[in-house]
């Protein structure tokens, strides 16, 4: 097609040919390849080559994942919690944390939230495996941010080991929860409602409050929840092979 | 053939919102005409993968939407434009056509300059550096055609796309139809009736998600003849068609 920069149907401005029968379409459009390109800065080309996507590289750093806000509302939160926790000597990080990455994982993926939902649903990069990097991105961040919080009372590892099993159980509650309903709303629900009947459960009778991020009995079962939601949200993402 | 549609059906709740299409279309520009809630919009997204049927067999580009690898192959050579364009505000137009051609799977090197002779395409290069919350209407629909063909689709699926478009732009727009239509299939969902006229090959005018006619531009102004209501001929075949598939 002749170039038409006005889209009006004349011939564009500029000549299709110049001296010596040079393709100056071609050339402008190297020109403008190389000027309008995005540089994808030093984060982006990491997680390109750990993801070994270019696409879903992009997808996780530019898209509503990580949205700035809420990012510092995540580091305020955890911030305001270590300063509780080591006022208190209660594990309040440990607490916070679950819900609060619930509400991001739930955030970070749907019709209702990401406003090119549809046609990223018809592009090769799979819309499943951009979700999964995302909520693989709420962890690492929440992680990074545990360790730095655990680091600072003296306890890290089983910190944040009691922290990031049951965060993972919560987090998948409201992934199922939002992609099965197509709402991020229900999955912060489900996600707050599944965390505050772990925590306030029977324990609250006995006193014991942290004990839904301190006793290990509780892994296997934070890790059945997990495994169980991740298959809800697989199985809800998917296009059926009845198509054919 | 790069569609092939047999039986298909799709239902929400107990609406049948496509009611056992049959359809093959190889190289061309076919247009997909009728009134609303005719099953366009349902059956253009079951071609774009997006919607699964409920019934019947799907074939896109001789391969099988059912299964994963297929499918992404498939999405790979798809180009699509959604009635309702989602876009990020923030975005840049140049920041939005290669945000998709990254999720298209297109080779990295490849990719500057695919945006660049998309934007080119849509006449939007004194534009690309703008940001989408700045764009008018029009804009950012020819924004969404350059997303759609920035891979050289091979099967372009498009949704309304000359909403917003001035006379103008609609006459360029269909000599990009035309363009694509030489080296793959194009499927244009329309109520603008000059569109098909102007620039496709074969019309189908669907009616209550059943197909009520399929032929050329000429196949349908001849049904109008002495029987539609319209002021131009095709709108006149097409309203005689439609009373006729009526009940």
């Amino acid at each position: 097609m002749t170039r038409d920069p006005d889209m009006t149907g004349r011939p564009g401005n500029r000549p299709g040919r110049g001296p010596d029968g040079i393709d100056l379409d071609r050339v402008w459009a190297g020109v403008a390849a190389e000027v309008w390109r995005r540089r994808p800065g030093p984060a982006e080309r990491l997680a390109g080559r750990l993801l070994r996507s270019p696409g879903l590289a992009r997808a996780l750093l530019t898209t509503p994942s990580l949205l700035l806000g809420w990012v510092l509302a995540t580091m305020a939160v955890l911030l305001a919690g270590v300063v509780v926790t080591l006022s208190t000597g209660t594990p309040w990080v440990a607490l916070i944390a679950p819900p609060l990455a619930a509400a991001g994982i739930a955030y970070a993926y749907g019709p209702g939230i990401d406003p090119a939902w549809e046609l990223s649903q018809s592009t090769a990069v799979s819309d499943r495996m951009v979700l999964l990097v995302r909520a693989l991105a709420v962890f690492g961040l929440n992680a990074i941010l545990g360790l730095v919080a655990s680091a600072a009372s003296g306890a890290v590892a089983a910190v944040t080991f009691g922290w990031l099993v049951p965060m993972t159980a919560v987090c998948a509650l409201a992934l199922a929860a939002a992609t099965v309903s197509r709402s991020a709303n229900v999955g912060v629900l489900a996600g707050l409602a599944g965390w505050l009947i772990i925590v306030l459960g029977d324990r609250v009778a006995a006193g014991q409050l942290t004990a839904a991020v301190t006793s290990t009995v509780l892994i296997l079962p934070y890790l059945a929840i997990a495994a169980g939601c991740v298959v809800i949200a697989m199985y809800a993402t998917r296009t059926p092979r009845g198509a054919s | 053939m790069n569609v092939e549609i047999s039986e298909l059906t799709r239902r929400f709740g107990r609406t049948e919102a496509v009611a056992g299409v049959d359809l093959r279309a190889g190289a061309g520009v076919f247009g997909l005409l009728g009134p609303n809630g005719a099953g366009k919009t349902s059956l253009l997204r079951m071609m774009a993968t997006v919607l699964p049927p409920s019934s019947g067999t799907l074939r896109l580009l001789d391969r099988d939407p059912g299964s994963y690898g297929p499918r992404r192959e498939i999405r790979r050579r798809l180009g699509y434009l959604p009635q309702n364009l989602g876009y990020y505000p923030g975005f840049t137009v140049a920041e939005f056509i290669e945000y998709f051609a990254l999720l298209k799977d297109m080779p990295t090197g490849q990719v500057p300059r695919a945006v660049a002779t998309a934007i080119e395409h849509v006449g939007l290069g004194g534009k690309a550096r703008a940001k989408l919350r700045t764009l008018s209407g029009g804009m950012l629909r020819r924004v969404g055609i350059a997303q759609a063909i920035v891979n050289q689709p091979e099967l372009l699926l498009l949704d309304e796309p000359t909403a917003g478009l001035d006379p103008e732009q609609r006459v360029a727009f269909r000599a990009l139809l035309r363009e694509f239509g030489q080296r793959g299939t194009v499927i244009v969902s329309t109520h603008l009736v000059e569109d098909v006229a102007a620039a496709c090959s074969e019309v189908t005018l669907m009616n209550a998600g059943k197909i009520v006619f399929h032929g050329t531009p000429d196949d349908l102004i001849a049904q109008g003849e002495g029987h539609g209501v319209g002021d131009a001929p095709l709108e006149r075949g097409y309203s005689a068609v439609l009373a006729a598939a009526r009940p």
